[in-house]
């Protein structure tokens, strides 16, 4: 046993491993590996002061975090700016020794928790993303993980883009379609065309985050041009999932009492010019 | 009928590219004829950033029948992309042939007999950045070009800062909104922040090419098309709240390339005089609510 654990233990205090270790036991589904869902810096072993969950680790995040006093990070997407926070290639990057020096210095740790949260069923960040939407009970049933289906009441696209983008705090979803479209089934398309193109058919509206703009958004144009009735929510990263990591926090206060738990939002970052 | 087969336009852009053509790298580089025949007579062409149907619609009432573009007709750029796993892989050929919206633009190239020729990457391995000298000249921003002293080529690769006179990112983008009509325009960074020297790029923005980008001494804002929202994203959010940068202005991948295909067909004059070469830009696809 690694000395700094044994120390925690015998103090009794809480540690972040201890945490995802109740995480672990608690999702209720089998441990992948290899996972993203890994300890990205930070002394696991470390006593915590309080827990913020967010979307985006982002060094605001960060910063908001020791300002609330949590000094444990849960965070579903990188923290350091790729896929698996590859941090190789960043050793002589400013903003990297910048971001890894506030973390050291204010003892802080960060875990990411994303393969196995969407992997839960039902996956914790499209539940959070129905509880602010308000569409628990607008789901239709759906085969797999990535055609999360609507029927909501009927109302046009412009109306329905306006509700969405309300009720998830962003500024910069984007549209394609006409929008006084009537709409009434919806459904989330992946980040990808492949799993976009399955979904459209059977749907009004389309939603989407974080996709590349030559895929889905074209499709989606060249289908309306086709004179197909349809239309696309194109989202902020933060729009489609930072909800499932208000939903996390909520869950982790059902079995972690010992600190507080707050969710941060990463928000939309983006704007557009007054 | 002209004289001038779409094997004649091939051999003749490879000719004048300036660099060795490529095709069928590991890395990318899948540029030639998508559809239609090499034997085909070219009656006209279009350059543009994407295809749409649109575009096809217009070429066909326009009496032009090859299409020069720079994104694929059918929404992916597929596995042999560089970089694909930001985009993703392309859907199954299954798919794709049960698929409503590919059907209805398959059979429309078909019946109209229409040649999509892809060049994209042979464009971009030329010595000058035509995409980025396109958008530098719609901007207006030529005169305020930064080039090296003793540069033969002011729009090298690499060429990226324009120094503005100083104004707040707000105004700046509103600016870039204005002139180039951009609908769903997305900045980061604080708008009361004042900025001079901008760096112009276009197209997917990575983060590697901002930490090439900030090298350069004194760059306040990067202008470009859109970034990974899991990379270059939020490593912008963070040279922001670290005070290493000031402003990202992003204008979308269409807005940013359109007038790259703009100087395809000033280049394709230069050595095409028997069919009329027109630029069909694509258009923003997006609009946003007010």
């Amino acid at each position: 046993m690694a000395p700094s654990l044994l120390r925690a233990q015998s103090f009794g205090k809480l540690t972040a491993r201890e945490v995802v270790s109740r995480i672990r036991e608690n999702t209720g589904i089998a441990w992948r590996s290899p996972t993203a869902d890994t300890f990205k810096i930070g002394d696991p072993d470390a006593a915590i002061t309080g827990i913020t969950t967010t979307f985006m680790s982002t060094l605001s995040v960060l910063e908001r975090s020791v300002a609330a006093g949590h000094n444990f990070v849960i965070t579903h997407e990188p923290t350091f700016w790729s896929a698996d926070d590859v941090v190789r290639d960043l050793r002589d990057d400013p903003l990297y020794k910048h971001k890894v020096n506030f973390v050291e210095k204010n003892r802080m740790v960060v875990w990411r928790f994303h393969d196995h949260w969407h992997a839960r069923r039902p996956d914790g960040i499209f539940a959070g993303w129905n509880r602010t939407m308000g569409w628990d009970n607008f789901v239709a049933p759906s085969e797999n993980n990535f055609s999360h289906e609507y029927v909501v009441p009927e109302t046009t696209f412009e109306q329905l883009a306006s509700e969405v983008q309300s009720k998830l705090n962003v500024r910069s979803a984007r549209l394609v379609g006409d929008p006084h479209l009537k709409v009434t089934r919806v459904g989330h398309g992946g980040h990808y065309i492949s799993q976009c193109m399955a979904v459209l058919p059977k749907v009004d509206v389309l939603i989407v985050f974080e996709s590349r703009e030559w895929e889905t958004a074209e499709y989606v144009r060249d289908a309306v041009a086709a004179g197909q009735k349809k239309a696309l929510i194109q989202l902020p990263h933060e729009g489609g999932e930072e909800a499932g990591m208000e939903e996390c926090a909520r869950w982790l206060r059902t079995f972690v009492s010992e600190v507080p738990i707050e969710f941060i939002p990463s928000g939309d970052p983006f704007w557009r010019p007054a | 009928m002209s004289k001038l087969s779409v094997q004649d336009l091939m051999d003749r852009i490879q000719k004048n590219l300036g660099v060795p053509w490529q095709s069928q790298r590991a890395d990318g580089f899948a540029d030639g004829i998508y559809s239609g025949n090499p034997d085909t007579s070219v009656t006209g062409i279009a350059t543009t950033f994407t295809p749409t149907i649109d575009v096809l619609r217009q070429a066909v009432s326009s009496g032009k029948n090859t299409i020069i573009c720079r994104e694929t007709p059918f929404y992916s750029r597929g596995e042999r992309a560089p970089l694909f796993w930001r985009s993703g892989a392309a859907p199954s050929t299954d798919l794709m042939e049960s698929d409503s919206v590919c059907r209805f633009k398959r059979a429309f190239i078909s019946s109209n007999n229409l040649v999509i020729i892809r060049f994209f990457d042979n464009w971009e391995a030329r010595t000058t950045d035509s995409q980025l000298r396109g958008l530098a000249m719609v901007l207006g921003w030529d005169k305020v070009h930064v080039v090296p002293k003793g540069s033969t080529e002011p729009y090298r690769p690499g060429n990226t800062s324009f120094v503005l006179p100083s104004l707040s990112l707000n105004d700046l983008g509103g600016n870039i909104r204005e002139t180039l009509k951009v609908r769903g325009m997305r900045i980061i960074g604080d708008p009361l922040a004042r900025v001079s020297k901008v760096a112009l790029t276009h197209g997917l923005l990575l983060v590697e090419d901002l930490q090439q980008i900030l090298k350069e001494p004194g760059v306040d804002v990067v202008v470009g098309g859109e970034p990974v929202e899991w990379e270059a994203g939020p490593y912008f959010e963070d040279l922001v709240t670290a005070k290493q940068a000031k402003g990202l202005i992003l204008i979308g991948d269409q807005v940013s390339e359109e007038p790259g295909s703009g100087q395809v067909a000033e280049w394709l004059k230069t050595f095409i005089s028997e069919v009329p070469v027109e630029w069909m830009p694509a258009g923003e696809p997006f609009w946003t609510l007010s």
